[in-house]
Parts: C-alpha cells; structure tokens; sequence
C-alpha cells in the first residue's frame, strides 16, 4: 500500500479523509461507501431477524410449558351441575405464593368481560392481568390458545396463555389461563441480542476492512497508470510501458497514442521553425556580403539589421533545440566512443593544415544518457574548440564516474586561457579572438546543453598547457 | 583553378561568382543538384563549394553520388544547417570541409585555398595491402574501394604497419612511431588503437603474435584466392 500512501500524500484531502471523507468524486471513496452502505443495511437486518428469531423460539418454549399447564388444567376440571370445580395441581410452584407460575379459569360474561372462577394458590387471591379485547379474541379464535405478556401480582413479566374451551355438561365455555414468568426469558433474550450485535459490529469491520483493501488492490493499476503518467509528464519516460488489466489497458493505449500525436506535432512545429530560421540564413549571407565593407549608412544599418536578425535566428534555433529535448526521448543512450571517433576524425580533417591530432580515450561501452545530437554538438565545439587554439594536439579523454555520471576532459597544448577571461567566453556568442571566423566559441551553446541534462562545464589549466575543459554528464548505467 | 558553385539562391550565386572569379577562380555555376551532380561527374574541377539545400537532389545525395563513383574532388559544403550532427553526416557523405551560413566571403576563400593546398600532388604512390591501400600524400585509406575514416593516429599506426607489413612489430616500436614525443607511452595505448584500427579495416588484418607484437597480415582468405 505503499504506493497509495505516497498518492495520498499528493493529493490534497490527504489522509484518512482520502478514505473516509465525502464520497465527492473519488473512485476509492464511492466504492467503500457504497459497499459499507450495503454492509451495514444487510447486517442490521441479520441482527434484526437473528434476535427476532431468538425471542420467538425462547417464547415458543415457554408456549410449551404453559400449554402444559393449560393442559392439565383442562383434564383436572370438572364440571358438577353447571358449577366449575378445579383441584388443586399438585405442581410446587402453583402452590407456592408468587412463585412466578399460575393459573386461573374463568367464564364470559353476558357483557362481554370474564368473570373469574377459580385460581392457582400461588396468586394468592390476585387475579391474572386480563387485556380488555382478550374475550373477543378468545370468541374468535375458539378453541385455540392465545398468548400474551402481562404484569404478574408481584410485579414480574409474565407469559400468559389463555384458551376458552367447552366442557361437558356445560353450556358456557370456560376460559383457561396459564401464566409462567419470563424474566429469564428476556434476560436470554439481551444476552443473545447483545452477543449477536457485537458479533455483527466486528464482521462489519472486517468486512468494510476487507472491501477497503479489495479497492485498494483492484485500483491499484490506476495508481501505477497515474505515477506512470506523471513520470512522463516529468519527463522520466518516453511512453507508458507497463501492461495493464483488460479494462484499463485501452485507456493506457489512449494515452500512448495521444503522447505520439503530441510528439508529431510538436515535431512538426520544431521542424517549421527550424526551416524557417534555417530558410533565412541564405538572405542573410546575401545581405552580409552585399553591404560587405562599404562605408555609409545604409552598408552600416543593412549590416547592423542583419546581425539582429542573425541573433534572433539563432535564438530561436536554440530555444528549437531545447524544445527537442523537453520533449524526446529519454532514456535515450549514444555511446560515446562511437561519437569521439566520428568527431575527431572530421576535426583533424579540417585543421589538417596544421597537423591537428586529437587524441582520444573512452571506454569501450561507455555510453551517454542523452540524445546524439546533443553529445554531438557539445563535444564537436569543445574539441573544435581545443583543436582551433591547439599548436597539435588535443587530448580528450572520456570515463564513467560511478552514481550515472561521467567526466569527459578535453584538453589541448595551445596558450590557453586567462582564469580572468574564462568567465567571458561562457557569455553568449562571445568571442576572445574577434579576428577568428565564427560566431563565438559556441561555449554558451555547450555550456546550455550541458545544464539542460542536469552536467557540469568547469574551465581550467590543462599540464599539456592549453585550456582544459572538465566535463560532467549524466551516463547511462553500464548494462 | 577552376571551381564548381553549386548554390540555388541567385543573389548569393551572383555575389560568390563574383567573389571567386575575383580572386582568380574560373567559376561554373550550377543552381540544382540536378545540374551540379552532371557538371561534377563531367568536368575536371579543382574544388567543388555545395550548398546542401538544393532543388531536385540534395547536396548530401549529389556528395555521395561523386563519391561513390570515385571522384575525389575536393568538396566544400556550404550550409544553412550548422549543427554537428549536420556536419558529421555531410563528412559522412565524403565533404573535405564544411561552411556554416551566414558567413564571410574571406573566410569561404580562405578554406578554398587550404583545400587546393592540401590536395595539390594528389597523384603519389599508394602503399597497398591485400584490399587495403593508402595514399601517403593525401593521408586517405580505403579497404576494398570503401574509404576509410580514420583519425590520425589511427592512420600513423596503419601507415607504419602497412610500411612494415608481414613483419611482426612490437608494441614498443609502434609506440615510438605513434607519438613524436614522450606522452603516453605505456603499451596499453598500443592495444587500444589496434582494437580500433581492426574495428574499422577487418579484425582479422591485424595478427597478434603472442609476446612479440603484431602483424599486419598480407592477405586475408579471401584476397588471397584472388
């Protein structure tokens, strides 16, 4: 979940609010509530139907008991001329006062109540709660018993039943009550209750806990697409890489291809305004050499316009090129052997006149994390550079430096440079020697480049005599 | 002297024609790649000045076309486009030198003058070796016909071996050779340009002789049969 934590630590509503805030438009946040939502409607109607159940089956069993009662209360009676005669049931706790277990009989009445006929010694003279519909209840459900709960004389819960019945030799019916104490009942009854709420609290938590984590997982590959989507916006990765599940994949491909299309347009941006500014540099020469060395204020102002606008053709080359970058591949590698022979070869060709030699040295895998156009052109004006001032010989040698860094130093055995004067030819288009042709050392150029891939140019005094340019770029990690 | 101007923008044609004959140059001037190439195959040209941006075939193509078929006029590329990369792929294509616009008329005529210097007494006598051959005056290589580009002290060691060829030379000895003063003279330097050497002309040209040095072969398999 790592990975998550360090999402949240983006994203603002961080935190446990990421989780448990309002649902508001987070996917994770939805999925938890609603799944927490129809958790808890499902457990509290388990937790309902459970006790529900409990209670019933509790009451069902002191049914039992007292149908028993009712029972033998029926085949004790007897009738002897119409009056009804109940011995006594030699059951302790009907004999008992109080004791928490009685029974009664009793008759209709012609208006509709009960009158009692006999009772349970355990009553002690106190009659049996009797509800006021009870005799038109007992009418019409004949014969059937019909419970009910009911305060007992000494104040406890009780549970009645009652059933009218016909006797023989009688034309009257009598009403039966057996009463027993629930008190246990509905100790039994919490008790169940209580257990089975807690029991359904903690399924519920683990339960929610469970759907949390299933979230966490199943959205997992969205987490790895957006990380992946923002190392590219970081420039850390060309394209998203990795393979995602059937649902998400098309969207990691939309996405690949909509990079593609930013690329080509970009691309195609870059390359009209390369061509545009390169388009202009025919003018230029034109008008350069046209207002030539003529004295007057037009050869002087045609001379002056154009050097502006060779500045800005060359700024926005520049800024071209660094658009290139911002936006290329990445993760690009260019081995550097490669490059130095290629340059050195074309450099000693062109300062063949004085015998230039350029001596280079580089590991053989050693490779540059980077485009080649940019090793190129940092490298092809540093060694130009070396082998211009140069009396011969440049010495270029080139060589990792552990942690993705290497050291290319180039050096040559010309005058070299002033420390005071050092700082200057960095400068744009600065030039120390105006006489030499070219538009400056091209250091700035280099000097931004290396910047841009995050390198280091330190000018200093090589042993050969000459300047030594000591240089650190990112390199790619030998496989 | 007599040079070729292949150049597609009128006013600049105009003004380097004018520049060139100036100086003493008898100019031919052609504006389309087209035309340059016919002109470059046909005429016996001192240097060539090639503007890469031309119509109907590219400077870089009407380059490699004279190259292929062996013409080794001297070519100086005139181009908009000053990007190294851009100028490795026009050496690449065999220019001699390269000009970035915009640029100074002096400038383009004093490259023009090291040139013709530098190949002035092209015709010499070339060292040669099964397939491959070296031309000392020129200070050019190719291996089977395929020009060879190599760094100077690539080319210094090639020349020496091809100098002594079949004999077997140690590594002290080639390092003398290698450098005309003291650097870096440790035996190491030695197998290093070998290992390039032997990546750009074949790797089996190069024998090493254990504990003794290294022999350039005479011929290969192959050249041999021939």
């Amino acid at each position: 979940m790592t990975e998550a934590g360090a999402g949240a630590r983006r994203t603002p509503p961080g935190g446990w609010g990421r989780w448990f805030g309002r649902p508001g438009k987070s996917l994770t946040r939805r999925l938890i509530w609603l799944a927490a939502g129809w958790i808890l409607l499902a457990l509290v109607a388990t937790g309902f139907v459970l006790t529900n159940q409990f209670q019933e089956s509790a009451l069902r069993r002191l049914g039992n008991v007292l149908s028993e009662t009712t029972d033998e209360l029926v085949v004790r009676t007897v009738t002897a001329s119409g009056k009804v005669l109940t011995p006594q049931i030699m059951d302790a706790p009907t004999l008992r006062v109080f004791s928490g277990k009685y029974w009664m009989t009793a008759e209709p009445t012609p208006a509709g109540g009960l009158r009692i006929i006999t009772r349970s010694d355990s009553l002690y003279g106190e009659d049996l709660t009797v509800p006021t519909d009870l005799p038109g209840r007992l009418d019409d459900a004949y014969g059937q018993t019909i419970t009910y709960n009911a305060t007992g004389p000494a104040g406890e819960p009780l549970r009645v039943a009652a059933s009218m019945k016909s006797l023989p030799g009688r034309t009257t019916p009598v009403v039966f009550f057996a009463a027993i104490d629930r008190s246990n009942v509905d100790v039994d009854t919490r008790q169940f209750a209580t257990l089975t709420w807690v029991a359904l609290l903690i399924l519920g938590f683990i339960l929610v806990s469970a759907v949390f984590i299933q979230v966490q997982v199943g959205l997992r590959p969205l987490y790895d697409l957006r990380n992946e989507i923002a190392a590219v916006r970081h420039g850390q990765a060309a394209r998203i890489e990795r393979s995602y599940p059937l649902e998400i994949q098309p969207l990691a491909e939309q996405v690949n291809r909509l990079l593609d299309h930013n690329q080509e347009v970009v691309e195609r941006q870059r390359t009209h305004v390369g061509n545009l500014a390169h388009a202009l540099k025919t003018p230029i020469s034109v008008m350069l050499a046209e207002a030539g060395t003529a004295e007057g204020p037009l050869p002087e102002l045609v001379r002056r316009q154009t050097r502006v606008m060779q500045g800005q053709v060359d700024h926005h080359l520049r800024r071209a090129r660094a658009a290139a970058r911002a936006a290329h591949g990445l993760g690009e590698t260019t081995p550097v052997p490669e490059v130095l022979d290629e340059l050195a070869v074309m450099i000693e060709q062109v300062f063949r006149d004085k015998g230039a030699e350029i001596d280079w040295r580089a590991p053989d895998d050693l490779a540059f994390l980077g485009e080649r156009q940019d090793l190129q052109e940092i490298l092809g004006n540093l060694i130009e550079n070396a082998a211009k001032f140069a009396m011969r010989r440049v010495r270029v040698s080139a060589g990792a430096s552990g942690l993705g860094q290497m050291i290319v130093v180039v050096e040559d055995d010309g005058p070299g440079l002033p420390a005071d004067q050092r700082e200057t030819v960095m400068k744009r288009g600065a030039r120390l020697d105006e006489s030499a042709p070219g538009s400056g050392l091209g250091l700035s150029i280099v000097e931004d480049l290396t910047r841009a891939y995050g390198g280091r140019l330190t000018l200093g005094d090589s042993e050969m005599g000459g300047l030594k340019v000591v240089l650190e770029l990112p390199a790619a990690q030998a496989a | 002297m007599r040079v070729l101007l292949v150049e597609d923008d009128a006013d600049l044609s105009r003004q380097l024609k004018g520049a060139l004959a100036d100086a003493g140059y008898a100019v031919d001037h052609a504006a389309d790649g087209e035309e340059a190439w016919f002109l470059g195959d046909t005429e016996p040209y001192d240097v060539i000045v090639l503007d890469l941006g031309l119509p109907k075939i590219d400077g870089v193509s009407v380059l490699e076309r004279w190259r292929r078929e062996g013409k080794a006029t001297p070519v100086l590329i005139l181009t908009a486009r000053g990007a190294w990369s851009d100028k490795v792929s026009g050496f690449d294509a065999g220019a001699d030198d390269y000009l970035t616009k915009p640029f100074h008329t002096e400038e383009l005529l004093a490259r023009l003058r090291a040139l013709l210097r530098r190949s002035a007494g092209i015709a010499s006598a070339t060292l040669s070796c099964g397939g491959l051959r070296l031309d000392p005056r020129a200070a050019r290589a190719n291996v089977n016909g395929e020009p060879l580009r190599l760094t100077s002290l690539e080319y210094r060691l090639l020349h020496y071996m091809m100098m002594h060829q079949g004999r077997v030379i140690s590594r002290t000895e080639l390092v003398e050779h290698l450098y005309d003063q003291d650097f870096d003279r440790d035996s190491n330097t030695i197998e290093v340009f070998i290992g390039r050497l032997r990546k750009k002309i074949g790797s089996d040209r190069i024998e090493t002789v254990r504990g003794l040095g290294y022999r350039l072969a005479p011929l290969t398999g192959e050249s041999e049969a021939a």
